[in-house]
This record gives C-alpha cells, sequence and structure tokens, in this order.
C-alpha cells in the first residue's frame, strides 16, 4: 500500500523580491499505484504566468495517469512488455492536457495591460502564449511490480531501494550544465522527455524534486543520503513531514535561494520490514562522509 | 488525490530548531570556479613571471572578499608551456587557497591547454558539485602566439557547454601578445585587455579576475527594472556584455605609467 507526501517552498530570493513561488508539487498514493509530481515554472519575464503553468503541468499529470490507469489488471500486465512505448505515450498526453488547459486559462483570462507593461508591442506579439505559462515537470509512479518516471527540464529523480541503496534516476545531462532548460511549453517537446523504468527490483520510496533542492548540496552523494535519511523516517510520515518541510525552507535560505519542491511516494510496510537495513546503511554513509572529510584534510 | 501545492508553508513552521534527523545534513553555498590559464613559457621569464606571482598572492584575498557573502569561490589554475599542468588536483575553495609561485621555461601550447580545461570543465571532472549554480569564469593570460595548433584546441573548448555560458576574459602581455587571438578566446575584444608594463599588469589582473569574479557569482536569476526574473540565457549573454562594459570602464581609468615590458623591464 503506497502513501505519499509533496510540499513546495519559496524561495528565499522570491521572498525578498515578492515574486510568487513558481513551483507546485503533488502527491497521488492509490490502491494500485502512486505518482509523485513536481513542476519548476521558469519564471523569467516571458513566462510571466509560469506559477500557473506548473499548476497545470502538476494537474495534467494526476490526470493523465489517472486515465492510463483507468483498467489496473490490464495496465500492470501490458506496461512491462511495452514500457518505452506506454511512456511516451503518457508524455504526450500530459503535454497535449496541458496545452489544452492552458489555451483554456488564457481564454477565460485574457493578458492584462501590467502584464503587457514590460514589452514592447513587438516584442510581445513575438512571444507564443503557451510560452507564458513554461514550466518543467519530473514525476514517478510507482505500480505493484515495477515503476517508471519523466523529466522534461532540470530536476532529479531519486530511488531508495530494498537493499537500503539509492540512486538518481536519470542522469544529469552535460549538454545543459548551467540549468537551460527544456521546457513543457517548446514546440518539440514531447522529444525532450528522458525517463526511466525499473521492473526488477522493488522500491522502498521515490522522490522527485525540483533543481533548488539538489543544487543545496555539496555532492551528489550528500544529496542521495538526504532521501535515505527520509526514507527512515517514513514510517512516521505525519510527525516528520513538518521537520522536512522547515528543512526544505532551510536549504533555500542557506543554499540557492530557489524555490524548492520535493514530492515522495513510498512503501511504508516494506519500509518498516527493511528499517534495519536502511539504517545500517544511513550509518555506513555517515562513516563514509567523516572518511571523506579525513582524507580531504 | 492530494492537492496541488502552491508555497504551503506556513510562517509559524520556520524557526529552525534543528531537532530533526535532517538537522545534520550540511547546505552548500552557491558555488562558482575561477579557472585561470596562465602562459609559462620562456618568454614569461623575469620580471613578467615575477609581477604575475607577486600580483596573484595579492589578488587571492580580494577575490577572497568578494565569495565572502553568499557563494563558495573556488580557484583552478592551468599553466601552460611545453606541457600543460594544474596547480592543484582539483579546484581549492579560496578560503583554502594558497599560491604556488610559477617559473616559466618551453614553449608556448596553447592549444592544449584549451583542450585540457574543456576535459576538465564536466560535471564528471572539476565541475561536479551540485551546487555549482554559476557557469565557470575562464582568465587567460599570455605574453606570446601559440606554439602548437591553437585553434584545434579552441574548437573543442568551444564545443563545451560550460566554456559557451561561462565568463571570458584575457589579458595579453606585452607586445608580442596578440589580442585578435584572445578575442577569439573570448568571443569579443571588449574582454581582451592587454599590459605592456609591471604596473599596469598588476591592475589589469586585478581588473578582470575581481571584476569577473563579482559579475560571473550575482544570481542566475537576476532581475532587471522590471523586477521580473530574466532568462537564463539572456542572464549568460548580459554577464558577458556587462564583463566587457566593466573592463573597459575601469581599463580607461586606469592611469599607471606607459613603459613598455619589452624595453622598461
Amino acid at each position: 500500500m503506497f502513501s505519499g507526501f509533496s510540499s513546495s517552498v519559496k524561495g528565499a530570493s522570491h521572498e525578498i523580491k515578492n515574486i510568487v513561488c513558481q513551483d507546485s508539487s503533488a502527491h497521488f498514493a492509490g490502491e494500485n499505484y502512486a505518482v509523485a509530481v513536481v513542476a519548476d515554472g521558469h519564471g523569467s519575464k516571458k513566462h510571466f504566468r509560469s506559477n500557473i503553468g506548473s499548476k497545470i503541468a502538476v494537474e495534467s499529470t494526476l490526470a493523465t495517469i489517472e486515465k492510463f490507469y483507468e483498467n489496473p489488471e490490464e495496465f500492470d500486465s501490458n506496461f512491462p512488455k511495452n514500457h518505452d512505448m506506454v511512456i511516451r505515450n503518457i508524455q504526450k498526453q500530459i503535454i497535449s492536457r496541458w496545452n489544452v488547459s492552458v489555451a483554456e486559462h488564457f481564454r477565460n483570462n485574457p493578458v492584462t495591460s501590467q502584464e503587457k507593461a514590460d514589452f514592447t508591442k513587438e516584442e510581445f506579439a513575438k512571444i507564443p502564449v503557451e510560452s507564458y505559462y513554461g514550466t518543467t515537470l519530473v514525476a514517478v509512479v510507482a505500480c505493484k511490480e515495477f515503476s517508471f518516471g519523466f523529466q522534461i527540464g532540470d530536476g532529479s529523480l531519486v530511488g531508495v531501494f530494498e537493499d537500503g541503496s539509492t540512486a538518481l534516476l536519470i542522469d544529469y545531462e552535460e549538454s545543459n550544465p548551467a540549468n537551460i532548460t527544456a521546457s513543457i511549453c517548446n514546440a518539440n517537446a514531447a522529444s525532450m522527455f528522458d525517463s526511466f523504468y525499473i521492473g526488477d527490483k522493488k522500491v522502498l520510496a521515490l522522490y522527485v524534486s525540483t533543481d533548488g533542492l539538489y543544487t543545496s548540496f555539496g555532492s551528489d552523494d550528500d544529496f542521495l543520503d538526504y532521501h535515505a535519511i527520509i526514507t527512515s523516517q517514513l514510517s512516521e510520515a505525519e510527525a516528520f513531514e513538518s521537520a522536512v518541510v522547515k528543512n526544505l525552507k532551510k536549504r533555500s535560505n542557506y543554499g540557492t535561494q530557489d524555490d524548492i519542491s520535493l514530492s515522495c511516494i513510498f512503501d511504508k510496510e516494506l519500509i518498516n520490514s527493511r528499517l534495519g537495513v536502511l539504517k545500517q546503511k544511513i550509518k555506513e554513509n555517515k562513516q563514509r562522509q567523516i572518511s571523506g572529510k579525513v582524507k580531504q584534510n | 488525490m492530494s492537492n496541488i501545492n502552491e508555497n504551503t508553508v506556513p510562517d509559524s513552521l520556520l524557526d529552525f530548531d534543528d531537532d530533526d534527523p535532517l538537522g545534520a545534513t550540511s547546505v552548500s553555498k552557491k558555488s562558482l570556479v575561477i579557472f585561470f590559464m596562465i602562459d609559462t613559457s620562456a618568454s614569461m621569464r623575469g620580471k613578467k613571471m615575477g609581477e604575475l606571482n607577486t600580483v596573484m598572492e595579492e589578488l587571492i584575498p580580494e577575490i577572497r572578499r568578494v565569495g565572502e557573502a553568499d557563494t563558495d569561490v573556488k580557484i583552478a589554475v592551468l599553466t601552460f608551456s611545453t606541457d600543460v599542468k594544474w596547480m592543484y588536483s582539483t579546484p581549492i575553495s579560496i578560503e583554502e587557497f594558497e599560491w604556488a609561485r610559477l617559473e616559466a621555461s618551453g614553449v608556448t601550447s596553447m592549444g592544449a591547454a584549451f583542450e585540457e580545461i574543456s576535459s576538465r570543465m564536466s560535471r564528471n571532472s572539476f565541475l561536479n558539485s551540485p551546487s555549482l549554480s554559476f557557469a565557470p569564469v575562464i582568465f587567460l593570460m599570455t605574453d606570446g602566439y601559440p606554439s602548437d595548433d591553437y585553434k584545434k584546441g579552441l574548437k573543442s573548448l568551444k564545443s563545451n557547454s560550460w566554456y559557451k555560458f561561462g565568463l571570458k576574459a584575457a589579458l595579453g602581455i606585452g607586445n608580442e601578445a596578440n589580442d585578435d587571438m584572445l578575442a577569439e578566446f573570448t568571443g569579443s575584444p571588449d574582454t581582451v585587455v592587454h599590459a605592456y608594463t609591471g604596473s599596469q599588469l598588476a591592475q589589469m589582473i586585478k581588473i578582470v579576475a575581481v571584476t569577473a569574479s563579482q559579475i560571473g557569482s550575482k544570481s542566475m536569476t537576476l532581475s532587471d527594472e522590471s523586477s521580473k526574473e530574466l532568462h537564463e540565457e539572456d542572464v549568460f549573454a548580459a554577464k558577458q556584455k556587462l564583463l566587457g562594459q566593466q573592463i573597459q570602464e575601469l581599463v580607461s581609468q586606469d592611469d599607471t605609467s606607459n613603459v613598455s615590458f619589452d624595453t622598461g623591464w
């Protein structure tokens, strides 16, 4: 049985500049599957409605996965045989839903003179409507026998497995070094997704986060250890959630000052049964950190 | 189904008592790597190298001040003569960095240096920290013309995305340095300066290094006049342009004496 939590915190720099939080996050934990999703609105000048775009991206993802999962038995049986194709179809459906919802929002909320004020007439005419709402999207789905996920733009996906190990589920894109983000608003968005599929091992927890979290760490190991620690506390998730939120806010304040979103889905029973292994792994990680620091010095 | 979260944290949750298991996980400041590429060929021998060593020793505390606010500045120094060599095997935090005095000999393998820096500007090498929020600063200093095929090396470097978004500046030292070739490296003549004397050398290194560090460590989400954030691509272009403008402005104010390196040293 899956559980989940999700939270978005406003970046310290956005507090100072009085800019709205551009991130959105959500999760769904049902009997047959669970979804965790985050989106990071671009927030720059021409993406002036990206806070709304990120919310629509998150909603579109939950609705699309729900639609694909209408018949759980059929989905669970067919997906492993054609996972690449189905994941691509899911991505296309999400983009399509996002575009429909964005168009509807635009129809109901014409651009105001205040929103246009920062542009010349010519500049404004060149911006496609969907760019107003530009955002990234990162999502994971846990099913009974497999899990999968995808992302467009920056952000991270982390898996914590039953042997206590952790992994980044999609590799860093070297050709995109300085967070020049791919976006769901791009005309060729469907070709810009990266994805993963795991069919051969059980996950204790899956996490997605916007890049404000990753960039608050000094190393990939520290980032992964952080997720192992959170997982070890999830047997008391309700009580622990506020501590996670507090920590996200602290990471924004003392780190990159960016908005941060974290969404997680997990199997509480499995975590409880593997708690000893998990705690041992965390202890080993701590030892590794200490010996790493000693070596550096 | 859960609600969609949009900045859901109430202020009452923001007192940091750190009585939780996550309290021990360290938070990294935003970080920036400054690459110095320094010509140590034989023509740099004598006063040029002596002056450069002195200036670099003085410069470190100045850059340290730039990094004090909220950015962890790291330094990587690549020297090139007949061979290319890193002063240290990894970028060193400015707080711990100590200048190791350089000596000059051999020929000017600048192309090899371009290839070496390109191979290290990667997430799998020198730029492996998640907290690396800023594209690097790359500052080239040379007194002569490359003795190898620099165009091949530069082509390789120009295909590196970190180079594309990094801040590039160059200093030509003495009469033999070719500013056109240096502008090929930086992408603009505005970010190329020239020193003909010892005092100019000191001034120019400080102007370029400090200005580039200051601009390089500005937030990626720079605001424009309307207080909206600029797109990252615009920020990179704006930073490189700003660097050129500020360098030219500071250079034009520089009133150091004009005794030539090549005659006066």
